[in-house]
């Protein structure tokens, strides 16, 4: 996949978006615009428009599933403000002015529409986009999505535990977790974490409810919510009032995995979002 | 130079297997099982007391300070406890160390509450503004971490603007929008009660107590050796922008124990010390941290908050010794000569005019607060007042009046 910075806001961007079929991650394109903005977006593959919203940790750690879903889609990753510069979020400050943003940069890359799907964080920002922006949204796929709570069975606090006991939140199979390797960490890394969770955290703290509940009903798109029932971050019991909540939504439930389904079920994933497509 | 009694109000009857039985000491520490309403009623009474016998042996100032769902400290309302010293001291200044500002909905709750102190104690308060550590700004009281800061400054300008603004005005911030701003009663204090920020090393502090003329604090549990890069953080911001050097500026706790000897010390404070250290700041790690409470900056700088700080060293507290506790001056113990000494060195290398101390600690019985506290008035104070006097200290009240209200005896019930 390619990384290209793009412009918000009118003028459309002036230089058209380097379109690579390889799967690259390499190059960047920095594009200014009037208001300043811009916006990180990876692209890969060609067929119909998928924009993925990426998890907790940024649009890299999101790779593999990107490029295999560059298969089947031109798949359209934009990076999160705030994990790139925490200023970003000075003029979005709430989970309004970041569907706006979204709503933005479907227009800043010219997709009247697509399929849009996110994991976690991202599956959150997925479902206040479709129900801010019904139309912008062809079918919506949730996997293991943040946003809603139920006293009889809360989301657990992901920053209420010890760094080091996060992968047992977060997997199944806590030994599936990405290895914080040997010594002490690089200084570039730990700062890159610590915006990427400054900034998931602000949409989230100190519950992860906006008042999507109040929004879902909005949702027009056929939509499909996957859950590892093994979630001890956001129970699976959640999928059920999704299901409830959304108009048109059905559910996966995959035995065995954790929240991080695109580490501990990805064939599962690619399946689910393979088969979304066929009937889209 | 100013001494000033710090006190932390800690619950005092945390059992022998406290570190075993509990996670932590805050935040989700459960009070049905552990806190003893009577205990509280007694400790309350004698930590007034012991305040009230510092302004009684001449300390310059009594400080208290803010935290909410703990055995450390059992203070959510600092200003409470002021109300009541208020009308049974008279010298002594009151410093609020402090109100965490963000926590007041609005903030000009603070500003109201101040006014009222200040004017109630005759204009010897103390304003200390600290953000609050994350426990009792983001796990107990739900900030976001990542707006914390922001949302704390634009409280204190608030704060600022309604002591002084000379007409009501209206307030659009970004955290608190208020029509009409326009509180009574005002400070006694012209313009406002002395600002005091409680800092514990984030760079932007620095800056913006430089930028302000506001006193930089340094609240340590781990003793003026680990104080140094924060000290010298501020002095150079101060530098950096051409003002004096003034150690007036400047704030600095310390525990001090003083005794006899330096044996004599061991045998009356060391295992109320160990109290503080195991048990009082038993700090669970997974609330030490929340995302977005340090700023990049101050990361990048290398320098970790006091309660990261604690809690990664959890291990470590848990096996500390008497020796260890001296030799890494988290206590500044022994006979006077020692703490003169010791106390000497400090103030030269940080260079801080305003020493806060510590002498009540844990579960230290009263009697042994008053005792250190005689001891640290009447031999180690005077020796230590001459230093910094040829600087003028303008971080401190001015307008205290000349001659204050006294609480009148309660006259008998007149009879019908």
């Amino acid at each position: 996949m390619r990384a290209t910075t793009i412009a918000l806001g009118p003028p459309p961007p002036a230089a058209t978006p380097d379109f690579n079929h390889a799967v690259s991650r390499e190059a960047s394109h920095e594009i200014n615009n009037s208001v300043g903005r811009q916006q990180v977006v990876y692209r890969a593959g060609t067929g119909p428009p998928l924009v993925w919203l990426h998890s907790l940790y940024g649009v890299e750690a999101d790779a593999p599933l990107i490029e295999a879903l560059a298969e089947q889609y031109s798949v359209y990753a934009p990076l999160a403000p705030g994990f790139a510069d925490l200023d970003e979020l000075d003029d979005i400050r709430d989970i309004h002015d970041l569907a706006l943003h979204y709503d933005d940069v479907m227009d800043a890359l010219e997709l009247p529409e697509a399929v849009v799907a996110g994991h976690s964080f991202g599956a959150m920002l997925a479902a206040e986009l479709a129900a801010h922006f019904p139309s912008r949204v062809s079918r919506l796929v949730l996997l293991s999505p943040l946003g809603l709570w139920n006293d009889h069975y809360p989301v657990a606090d992901l920053w209420g535990v010890p760094a080091a006991e996060m992968p047992k939140l977060l997997y199944a199979d806590p030994s599936r977790a990405p290895g914080t390797g040997d010594g002490k960490p690089d200084l570039e890394k730990v700062i890159a974490l610590t915006r990427a969770m400054t900034t998931v955290a602000r949409f989230l703290w100190p519950i992860p409810d906006r008042g999507l509940a109040r929004r879902l009903r909005r949702v027009r798109a056929p939509t499909l919510i996957v859950h590892g029932d093994q979630d001890r971050f956001v129970p699976v019991q959640y999928v059920d009032d999704f299901v409830r909540l959304i108009p048109n939504a059905t559910s996966e439930v995959i035995p065995g995995a954790g929240h991080m389904l695109l580490a501990e079920a990805p064939e599962q994933v690619l399946a689910a979002i393979t088969r979304v497509r066929s009937r889209a | 130079m100013k001494f000033h009694f710090f006190h932390l109000m800690p619950y005092p009857d945390l059992p022998d297997d406290f570190r075993q039985r509990y996670h932590g000491v805050w935040v989700d520490l459960p009070a049905t099982e552990l806190f003893d309403a009577t205990v509280g009623h007694h400790a309350y009474n004698d930590y007034l007391d012991e305040l009230e016998y510092a302004d009684q042996v001449g300390f310059d100032g009594i400080c208290v300070n803010e935290h909410h769902q703990n055995a450390y400290g059992l203070m959510p309302s600092p200003n409470l406890m002021v109300a009541a010293l208020a009308r049974r001291t008279s010298q002594a200044k009151l410093v609020v160390m402090g109100d965490s500002v963000a926590l007041y909905n609005p903030p000009t709750r603070v500003a109201e509450e101040t006014a009222m102190l200040d004017v109630l104690s005759g204009g010897r308060l103390v304003a200390g503004f600290p953000v609050g550590t994350p426990m009792d700004t983001t796990y107990c009281y739900g900030e976001t971490p990542a707006t914390l800061r922001d949302k704390y400054r634009e409280g204190v300008e608030l704060v600022l603007r309604a002591w002084t603004s000379t007409e009501p005005f209206a307030f659009n911030g970004r955290y608190t929008q208020l029509r009409y701003v326009n509180i009574w009663p005002r400070p006694l204090q012209k313009p406002h009660p002395p600002v005091w920020i409680p800092g514990s090393g984030s760079v932007e502090t620095w800056d913006w107590c430089a930028d302000h003329s506001f006193l930089y604090a340094y609240l340590s549990y781990f003793g003026y050796l680990r104080g140094q890069k924060v000290m010298q953080g501020f002095w150079e911001a101060v530098a950096q922008r051409g003002l004096e050097p003034n150690p007036y500026r400047a704030g600095f706790l310390q525990f001090v124990a003083v005794a006899d000897s330096d044996a004599e010390a061991e045998r009356l404070y060391a295992k109320h010390a160990l109290y503080f250290y195991n048990r009082c700041l038993h700090l669970y790690p997974g609330f030490a941290s929340p995302p977005g409470y340090t700023s990049l900056a101050t990361i990048r700088q290398g320098i970790e908050g006091q309660i990261k700080l604690a809690a990664d060293r959890n291990k470590e507290l848990e096996d500390l010794t008497w020796s260890q506790i001296l030799d890494r001056g988290y206590v500044v113990a022994g006979s006077p000569d020692t703490v003169v000494q010791r106390l000497t060195e400090m103030e030269q290398t940080l260079r801080v005019g305003h020493l806060m101390v510590l002498l009540h600690f844990g579960d230290m019985p009263k009697e042994t607060v008053l005792y250190n506290t005689t001891r640290f008035a009447q031999e180690v104070m005077p020796r230590l007042r001459p230093m910094w006097s040829e600087w003028e200290d303008q971080w401190w009240p001015r307008d205290t009046l000349a001659k204050l209200a006294e609480p009148a005896p309660v006259p008998a019930p007149v009879t019908a």
